[in-house]
């Protein structure tokens, strides 16, 4: 890939955010590819030294806030004329609750995530308070009632105890994965706001 | 090592390469590549994102006919490099007391 290929791709990817931030990692781009060729590369080996188109947009995309490209998207490319304008004014009971019909599907999500991780923390500090209230439950036990009783609760608090502590490694492994995933619904998001399908 | 640790050290990687003086993209990449995987990919962001923070400045300057992009650093960066130390100082005596615990164990 020559460098005009690569800068080519890169502008294509990033088309659909604003301009100037386009401009800005171009130039970045380019001026990375210069300095290695300077550096003794040829101009093949410098484009390959930088790394994949893919992974470049990529990463950009991640630093944009959701709203600015959003905003970048719907800004008219040129002044609007007065119909148009009336047109919007008009269509507002009907653009409205579109625009807030596709934000709250966005919150929906997020919350749907995050109150999955809540909720498996929220079990596990059950088990673990269930576990302690067995063990206080099986000493008082112990001292006023039976003592097959007293074990049997007591048995029951080590377990509930010991499955906390194992289910909390198990759901910080998840929570990772649901970060991830987060982190990955934004990117795919953006990518198919700007029209590029999804991220590969 | 984890994501978000890596983000932040690459941060305080990057003002620290241009600590003493102005430096540029290419050369930003060369100082730190010893000590912390970077690329490309993952610098552009991170300047971007130092600049937003008012850590670093830019400015351009002509080099062999063509232009570059040099960035130095802001007061704000040299806090953020020196509050990274202050909190590292207070890791490393919790690294010294658990790796102390260990080569005792070792002993035995």
């Amino acid at each position: 890939m020559t460098k005009l290929e690569f800068i080519e791709a890169l502008k294509k990817g990033l088309q659909g955010i604003p301009q100037v931030d386009i401009d800005r990692s171009v130039e970045f781009y380019s001026e990375m590819i210069d300095d290695r060729t300077e550096d003794g590369l040829s101009e093949e080996e410098a484009v390959k030294a930088v790394g994949s188109v893919d992974d470049a947009v990529n990463n950009i995309l991640k630093e944009i806030p959701l709203p600015k490209i959003v905003k970048e998207k719907v800004r008219p490319k040129r002044g609007l004329s007065a119909w148009e304008i009336v047109l919007i004014i008009l269509g507002f009971p009907l653009w409205f609750p579109l625009l807030a019909a596709f934000f709250s599907v966005i919150l929906a999500v997020v919350v749907a995530l995050w109150s999955v991780i809540v909720s498996l923390y929220a079990v596990d500090l059950s088990l673990l308070l269930a576990g302690v209230g067995c063990i206080f439950g099986s000493v008082i036990t112990f001292i006023f009632g039976s003592m097959p009783l007293g074990l049997v609760m007591l048995a029951a608090g080590l377990i509930l105890g010991g499955l906390a502590v194992l289910f909390f490694l198990l759901f910080n492994v998840i929570t990772k994965g649901f970060l991830w995933l987060h982190k990955q619904f934004f990117l795919v998001l953006k990518r198919s706001i700007i029209g590029k399908g999804s991220a590969k | 090592m984890d994501i978000q640790m890596k983000r932040g050290l690459l941060d305080v990687c990057v003002l620290a390469a241009i600590k003493d003086e102005p430096s540029y993209g290419y050369k930003i990449i060369k100082d730190v590549k010893p000590f912390v995987e970077v690329s490309e990919s993952t610098l552009y962001p991170i300047l971007r994102r130092l600049e937003t923070a008012g850590h670093l400045t830019v400015s351009t300057a002509e080099h062999n006919g063509r232009l570059r992009k040099y960035y130095t650093i802001t007061p704000s960066g040299v806090k953020r490099i020196e509050a990274f130390k202050d909190e590292w100082k207070e890791i490393m005596q919790i690294y010294k007391f658990v790796a102390r615990e260990e080569s005792r164990s070792d002993e035995t």
